[in-house]
């Protein structure tokens, strides 16, 4: 089965309910309470976003938010927001460690929250452009969006862990 | 009013309470639970809470005007948990369909969010209350509890606090591995004395020879001199070689017990362990760490006792002889210690990073060359150089820092350790040429000997924080794998007098990741003797439900029972043993075909394996080999065809004689002419047992009586195959699909043959 790609000129989308919108095509054609969704949330943000109906089955896929009209995009934008939001950690507070539970307590860009990580090797993991994904005992995920941007002392708390 | 033992996650804020109560004032109108939730409605770490009473439930929240919402059931249309990337909402939808975020929380809190919308939705179409409460209440339960002592939360209910464990845990996990082996040390530790004693001798006969027996042309006692330190030598060297033996045999026993005690535990941990460590990691662990463990712990129980009686000994001697020049000796101690402790801050990270870039490339060895086959037939063999060349470069570059710290370190030392010396000469050699009565040169000579003999010692201890850093990262990884919660067998010893084969799965939730619900509220009973056909797309949930069954993962919501007991209740061990499990993909171990069939029943006679693989219509090509039953197997089964290896497989669970067979699409990967033999295999096998069947191919459940139809976790048909289809539902559809498909494929191969 192929899939069906379409460029951001195409549609118009309307936002109902945070995270689901409704999506008229230039066409004509129209969709309602599709639920977009990223395909590579961790490595592609802008690109590759599909859109899933009620039932979960993918409509369409959009190649890029690039060419949606600025509006447009800052709608989808915000319904991704919604959906993919998590906590950005800003400066890590403190950290303690007894038999591989790490309990950290952090700021963030929601608020101050502390967490437990159960085990640092498979729960943390950085990439290439020093962006740094955590989940937590519980499956809530974080992001340090650039670990070289927090202050010294909690690069060199986090850093000897990656 | 608000129950004082109300059913809750956590204890609500006073805010929250005030609301709560004013809301609940009528005394026929009592909360049953309630949660409370942890972000507010901008996703921000806040409080949120729902109160759920019998018929309706109050959600508090500042996003709320006045602070709360009530909703009574029969206004509610929907309700359930939406749970999104990175948190969660508790969405419901009116009957007038408008749609409200009553709460959103962290997954930590998924699961009592879940108890709610089954709670409200369960009573809206007609459930008991009570029921309904009794199943809320398990979920309260099973929500992990935290320890009274330090509050961390506890990996299961009722499990010690690994917080509250202290650091002793280390040591006694140390200790538990030298203890059989205490008597070999100690002889060891005694013989290290000798050899001690005997290393201190000679500089102090040197002295002698100096000052008293060459300055007197004494040539007799010169032999004897020689002879004692010939004897010297000979107990030193000698003590010194039975000494290595028994510390080698030591040492290997306790490298031998860990590698022993981490494979055995590694046996008993759970599925969801698995999921989540690399099998490199693991490797890793059994065999790199655990010998770094074992230097570690020889070095603390041995040469760290030597090295102490050593020094103690050349302070003793040292002050004898001379007690300024000895406190000149000792100058420059505190600056070696300074410099270990600033070492070890800087190596420690080094290493804990390296053991890490170790790992990774552990991890891409044993992906890869088991998969050797995939490589090779995608022509990716560059590629794989390229990503194992890449983490090898990330290790090099790691480990460059780490040598670049290491090497240094010791060099800096030894030139400490030098100046102590040419201090020693400076001031001794004054002292002999202005008061040779006060410090003759033999003591001198001597004296230098002890001074380089004293730094031996101080050098270790210096350097013992590098290995000891070098331990404390391995010591961790292991621990990981030793202090891992094991598969917990709670009926352990509690057997059933015969299985019959009653499956019963009662409300069963089940997820793997608090963030995707993989089985929601499943309920099912199979009587003894049925066939089962479980069906159902890809990711549906099938094999989950098998999984679940065979107590690979336990942590899930409900009860399964098999003959009316609760499966946690029965021994894990007998359990497993009672039921055949016939995987898609047959594991096959690097042994002979005898064996590999006798797996499942150790010490089985020949002629039942010989019947097993009778029935299991293996016989017949195992026959044909040229070794026949002798036949070693290559690693996972290399040598036999798909079908071979899951006739074998077959073999196994004949052999077994379990009450219950599963087959988790046992016949997808197999040419149809296979599929047949292995049918027919399957056909004897399930005569008068409890059977449950996978398939994707609905024509090989032609002898199932009932049929799952499982669809995003959830049973949607249950029922005998005429029934569904006389349902015309997902299985009516299921079969209409693949008819046609069959036809068309039975056409296509027509007009080829033609």
């Amino acid at each position: 089965m192929s899939r069906h790609f379409i460029d951001g000129n195409e549609i118009r989308i309307t936002v109902n309910d945070k995270i689901f919108c409704d999506v008229e095509f230039f066409s004509g054609e129209k969709f309602y309470n599709l639920e977009p969704r990223r395909l590579f949330p961790v490595t592609g943000l802008s690109e590759y976003i599909t859109f899933l109906d009620d039932k979960g089955e993918e409509q369409f896929i959009l190649r890029k938010l690039d060419n949606m009209a600025p509006d447009q995009r800052e709608l989808l934008l915000n319904c991704l927001e919604e959906y993919y939001r998590i906590p950005k950690i800003t400066r890590l507070i403190s950290r303690s460690e007894k038999h591989r539970i790490w309990l950290w307590n952090v700021e963030t860009d929601k608020g101050e929250y502390t967490f437990e990580i159960i085990n640092h090797i498979q729960s943390m993991k950085m990439f290439y452009d020093k962006r740094i994904l955590i989940k937590d005992g519980n499956d809530n995920r974080y992001e340090i969006p650039n670990i070289y941007e927090m202050d010294k002392r909690s690069q060199k708390l986090i850093l000897p862990d990656m | 009013m608000i129950p004082k033992n109300l059913l809750i996650n956590k204890p609500a804020s006073p805010a929250i309470l005030e609301i709560a109560e004013k809301q609940f004032k009528n005394k026929d109108d009592v909360p049953l639970f309630a949660v409370i939730g942890d972000l507010d409605v901008d996703g921000k770490y806040g409080e949120g809470g729902v109160y759920v009473a019998k018929n309706r439930l109050v959600a508090i929240g500042k996003e709320f005007d006045g602070g709360f919402i009530s909703l009574d059931f029969s206004s509610i249309a929907e309700i359930a948990v939406k749970r999104m990337y990175g948190n969660a909402v508790l969405k419901a939808k009116t009957v007038g369909g408008s749609s409200i975020d009553l709460m959103r929380f962290t997954f930590a809190m998924a699961d009592v969010c879940d108890a709610v919308a089954d709670f409200v939705t369960k009573v809206k179409e007609g459930e008991s209350v009570e029921s309904r409460f009794a199943a809320a209440e398990v979920t309260f339960k099973n929500l992990r509890s935290f320890c009274p002592k330090c509050g961390r939360k506890l990996p299961a209910p009722d499990a010690d606090c690994l917080n509250c464990q202290g650091k002793k845990k280390i040591i006694s996990t140390m200790a538990h591995y030298i203890k059989p082996y205490a008597g070999k040390l100690v002889f060891c530790v005694v013989l290290s004395i000798i050899t001690t004693v005997a290393a201190l001798v000679p500089p102090y006969v040197t002295s002698l020879m100096v000052d008293n027996v060459i300055p007197n042309r004494n040539k007799t006692m010169l032999i004897y001199v020689i002879l004692f330190l010939l004897a010297v030598y000979l107990v030193q060297y000698g003590v010194g070689a039975l000494r290595s033996y028994m510390l080698r045999v030591a040492g290997d026993g306790i490298i031998a017990d860990l590698k022993k005690e981490i494979y055995a535990k590694a046996q008993y941990l759970p599925m969801s362990f698995y999921d989540k460590t690399s099998t490199g990691s693991v490797i890793n662990r059994v065999n790199s760490d655990t010998t770094v463990l074992q230097q570690f712990m020889l070095r603390i129980t041995q040469e760290a006792v030597v090295q102490f009686f050593t020094m103690i000994g050349i302070i003793v001697i040292m002050m004898s002889m001379n007690w300024k020049l000895t406190l000149l000796s000792l100058v420059p101690v505190p600056v070696v210690v300074l410099c270990s402790r600033y070492f070890g801050r800087k190596i420690s990270p080094v290493y804990r990073r390296l053991w890490r870039r170790g790992v990774a490339i552990s991890s891409i060895l044993s992906d890869t060359i088991p998969g050797i086959r995939i490589v090779k037939s995608f022509s990716s063999e560059e590629k794989a150089i390229k990503k194992f060349s890449r983490q090898v470069d990330d290790w090099l570059n790691e480990d460059k820092k780490a040598a670049k710290v290491a090497s240094t370190f010791p060099a800096v030392i030894t030139f400490l350790i030098t100046c102590g010396s040419v201090i020693i000469w400076f001031v001794g050699g004054n002292m002999v040429i202005d008061t040779p009565e006060k410090l003759s040169l033999g003591v001198l000579v001597s004296f230098i000997s002890y001074t380089s003999m004293f730094y031996n010692p101080v050098n270790f201890f210096a350097n013992l924080s590098d290995s000891y850093q070098n331990a404390l990262a391995s010591t961790e990884k292991v621990m990981d794998i030793i202090n891992a919660e094991p598969e917990r067998d709670f009926g352990k010893g509690k057997e059933l007098e015969r299985m019959n084969g009653k499956i019963e799965f009662r409300n069963v939730n089940f997820s793997f990741d608090r963030s995707k619900k993989v089985l929601n509220d499943v309920n099912f009973v199979i009587e003894p003797g049925d066939v089962v056909g479980i069906v159902g797309t890809t990711g549906s949930g099938k094999s989950t439900l098998i999984n679940l069954l065979m107590r690979f993962y336990d942590d899930y919501e409900g009860e399964i029972f098999v003959d009316d007991v609760n499966i946690r209740d029965i021994d894990m061990g007998y359990y497993r043993t009672q039921i055949g499990y016939v995987q898609q993909e047959p594991m096959m171990f690097r042994d002979t075909i005898f064996n590999n069939i006798a797996y499942s029943l150790p010490g089985a006679h020949p002629e039942q394996v010989l019947n097993a693989a009778d029935v299991a219509n293996a016989h017949g090509f195992i026959s044909r080999l040229p070794d026949a039953y002798d036949t070693l197997l290559g690693e996972r089964g290399v040598g036999l065809s798909g079908g071979e290896k899951q006739r074998l497989s077959i073999a196994r669970a004949v052999l077994k004689n379990p009450g219950v067979l599963i087959f988790d699409e046992a016949t997808s990967a197999v040419d149809s002419e296979t599929e047949k033999l292995i049918q027919d295999a399957i056909d004897r096998l399930i005569r008068g047992r409890t059977t449950l069947m996978i398939a994707h191919r609905l024509s090989t459940l032609r002898k199932a009586n009932k049929i799952i139809v499982v669809d995003k976790g959830n049973i949607i048909e249950f029922g005998s195959p005429e029934e569904l289809m006389a349902l015309k539902g997902k299985y009516y559809k299921l079969i209409q699909i693949q008819s046609m498909s069959e036809q068309v494929a039975a056409e296509k191969a027509a007009e080829n043959f033609e």
